[in-house]
């Protein structure tokens, strides 16, 4: 598989919102990356009605997506993209899943032509494979998630989808045990490597999949490890995780979401991780990001920073319920179009850098996280694996250690404050980093043995070990 | 780029991770809530500071001086344990160390609970899960281990666990509770209906709801449902139950229960 060799932006200062090397037209009129930042709306259905396929068709469609559209046209948005990421019980009822999405088809058709807003929809359709049973088709034998993982991509792209993507979960058995031990190097194997390897197998198929049905691969995000990783290191108040270690996880997984990428997907990437300005970096492919218009689904210190690059803004994901200003899914989608008018504001008007810097620099040093995912910061990370491409191990560690050293050098310049703690884990995750094997066959042997006795659930074969 | 020298951050935003950063340090701690023999002040030491190779030697020296096995888990290990949940409230500990800590304390209790005639008795049972079409268990997970820390036997029946297995297995099993996580919203009503088969047919037992996706007024919500917002207030809710509360007490109590966090 051929890796990405150079960047994209040869300088951090070339990248800013709305605008991509490589940008993407598709779906009725919708052209991410050309300039015009895009608002991505996405939503979730109320608990209980998952039991009933007529009402969830009902939710998703009739009050949903319809109460979104409208609200975009209300407000004079010009472009919208719906993204509905399936619910579990759709992995596993395909039918009702094709119907929705067909609907969903026929309904932006509709209101296109009635409105000429221009409309996409993204299917992210749900990776429910277990570990304990098997990640590849023939090994789960009880459940078969992953055969229905590809039969899900193929309901999405037959049925309609514009963008197809999916948050894979290779490597999470580890990923999840390395963040209750602290340990950066589970994370690096668990995520670096098994992760990349998932990645590659499932989205080998996938792009096969979209080309068949013309469907735009999208792209994947570390969801399952990293955004774990960001739930529990939380806030101020929050002392599960140190927001050191969350922000080298965060280096470590762009490694990972290069690999969909590496195998033809085109993008949008997708926003749940928040590696996707590294991989901007490296690949000049359009980014879907979320930050404070997501409050609803994420919690975290990087509510401003995240926009400064963005070529869709996201909400995350929105639980359909009445508000005072009409359902939730249409004034959090409101919010979000705000959001992006101001961004188009400042391009049109010539100001596009200086709010993204305003964007950046009011989160800047906020958190190790938003340090390391300020777009200059991130760049360097991303040269980094560029430099260090030649194999997963190697990229993914160089991300690590790369992004360990601008937080501490940020540290000793005065720039970024860091608590005792949040500077001794740092210490400890760089010793640990620079004293792995340069052999990426050294440190598999060495993890697989480690990992294989330490985490019950591990099984190397379902990474093809 | 607009030169970040130029922004006086001071302005912006407060850093109350730094400004309030916990002084205490653990070794005070340790003078202050160890035992003072030192037999079982070396045992209690060795979870506090996780020294997973130190504790085998430690209970066996323990033993070896004519310690009761009990007291070694109950006045060495626990005492021990109970130190570092000192030190994660007060933020001087994170999870990575009171997971470590956990497993030195479980390796110093199976050494320990061979010298026990019959075995280590312990407090109940309590049967944990991932709610159906919910793949994330990491928080339940995380439970589990400070459930046996604090001397429970856990029933671990996974994630994305159907309804009706939940009910068959705590029919079957009688725990003194049971307890979901859900990390999304639409998988959480699994809670409120297993809570109801299992109150149908006559099991009147707390129904613990947690996880990314589930707040208090949800888990109140139902007949059985009590809440936990993080994985330490689990141990403490378990031990009301292990009382004799009741789910309608604890949550009365649920603020001084949990501390209110």
């Amino acid at each position: 598989m051929p890796r990405f060799a150079r960047m994209a932006y040869q300088k951090a200062d070339d990248m800013v919102f709305g605008s991509s090397r490589k940008p993407l037209s598709y779906g009725l009129g919708i052209k991410v990356g050309t300039g015009r930042v895009i608002p991505e709306a996405k939503y979730a259905p109320r608990p209980g009605v998952t039991q009933s396929p007529d009402r969830l068709k009902r939710e998703f469609v009739d009050y949903m997506s319809k109460d979104i559209i409208h609200r975009a046209v209300n407000l004079g948005f010009p472009d919208l993209q719906l993204e509905t990421e399936w619910i579990s019980h759709m992995g596993a009822d395909q039918r009702t899943s094709g119907d929705i999405v067909s609907m969903q088809k026929e309904l932006i058709e509709g209101c296109h032509a009635e409105y000429g807003i221009n409309l996409a929809v993204r299917q992210t359709i749900p990776d429910l494979r277990e570990c304990e049973l098997g990640l590849r088709p023939g090994r789960d034998s009880i459940r078969s998630h992953p055969e229905q993982l590809f039969e899900s991509a193929e309901t999405a792209c037959s049925q309609g989808a514009d963008v197809l993507s999916v948050e894979t979960l290779g490597g999470k058995e580890i990923c999840d045990y390395a963040v209750t031990q602290g340990d950066i190097v589970g994370f690096l194997f668990g995520m670096g490597c098994l992760g990349s390897i998932d990645a590659e197998y499932v989205w080998d198929e996938f792009v096969g999949i979209c080309r068949r049905n013309r469907t735009v691969p999208g792209g994947d995000t570390a969801c399952s490890g990293a955004n774990t990783v960001m739930f529990m290191s939380g806030g101020y108040l929050d002392n599960d995780v140190q927001k050191t270690f969350s922000a080298l996880c965060r280096c470590i997984s762009a490694a990972r979401s290069l690999v969909p990428f590496e195998c033809g997907a085109t993008g949008p990437g997708k926003d749940c991780a928040y590696e996707g300005i590294i991989v901007k970096a490296i690949t000049g492919l359009p980014i879907s990001q979320e930050g404070k218009n997501a409050g609803c689904a994420h919690f975290d210190l990087m509510g401003n920073v995240m926009a400064q690059c963005c070529d869709l803004w996201s909400d995350e994901s929105v639980e359909y319920h009445p508000d005072f200003g009409g359902s939730s899914v249409a004034c959090w989608a409101g919010s979000l179009g705000y959001e992006c008018s101001l961004m188009n504001t400042a391009t049109a008007s010539g100001n596009g850098k200086v709010l993204r810097d305003l964007y950046m620099l009011s989160d800047r040093v906020r958190s190790p996280e938003s340090y390391i995912l300020s777009y200059d910061n991130a760049w360097a990370v991303g040269k980094a694996i560029v430099d260090n491409r030649k194999d997963h191990y190697l990229r993914a560690r160089a991300a690590a250690i790369a992004g360990a050293n601008i937080i501490l050098e940020g540290y000793r310049s005065g720039e970024l404050g860091l608590s005792r703690r949040q500077l001794e884990k740092l210490y400890r995750m760089i010793r640990d980093l620079e004293s792995l094997p340069d052999d990426s066959d050294a440190f598999m042997e060495s993890c697989l043995r480690r990992y294989s006795t330490e985490v019950s659930k591990f099984d190397p074969a379902n990474y093809g070990l | 780029m607009i030169d970040p020298r130029k922004v006086d951050y001071g302005f912006i935003l407060r850093r109350y991770d730094i400004e309030s950063e916990s002084q205490m340090r653990p070794e005070t701690v340790a003078a202050r809530m160890l035992p003072q023999d030192p037999l079982l002040g070396e045992v209690a030491s060795s979870v506090m500071f996780m020294r997973l190779r130190d504790v085998g030697p430690a209970v066996s020296r323990a033993l070896q001086m004519g310690v009761k096995p009990l007291d070694i888990i109950n006045k060495g290990l626990v005492a021990g344990m109970d130190a570092v949940g000192y030190l994660y409230k007060e933020h001087v500990y994170y999870l990575p160390e009171v997971m470590m800590a956990a497993k030195t304390m479980e390796s110093g209790i199976s050494l320990a609970e061979k010298h026990i005639p019959g075995g280590r008795v312990t407090k109940g049972m309590v049967v944990m899960h991932a709610a159906e079409g919910d793949p994330h268990d990491i928080g339940k997970n995380i439970a589990a281990v400070m459930l046996r820390s604090a001397g429970y036997e856990v029933v671990d029946l996974g994630k994305d666990v159907p309804v009706d297995e939940v009910v068959r297995i705590v029919l079957d099993r009688k725990p003194l509770m049971v307890t979901g996580t859900a990390l999304m919203t639409t998988t959480m009503p699994a809670f409120p209906a297993a809570a109801e088969k299992l109150h149908a047919a006559g099991l009147d037992i707390p129904y613990m709801a947690a996880g990314g996706a589930v707040n208090r007024e949800y888990a109140e919500s139902f007949d059985g449902g009590i809440y936990s917002r993080k994985a330490p207030q689990t141990p403490p809710i378990a031990d009301m139950v292990l009382k004799g509360k009741g789910w309608r007490e604890i949550r009365e109590e649920w603020d001084d229960i949990t501390g209110g966090i």
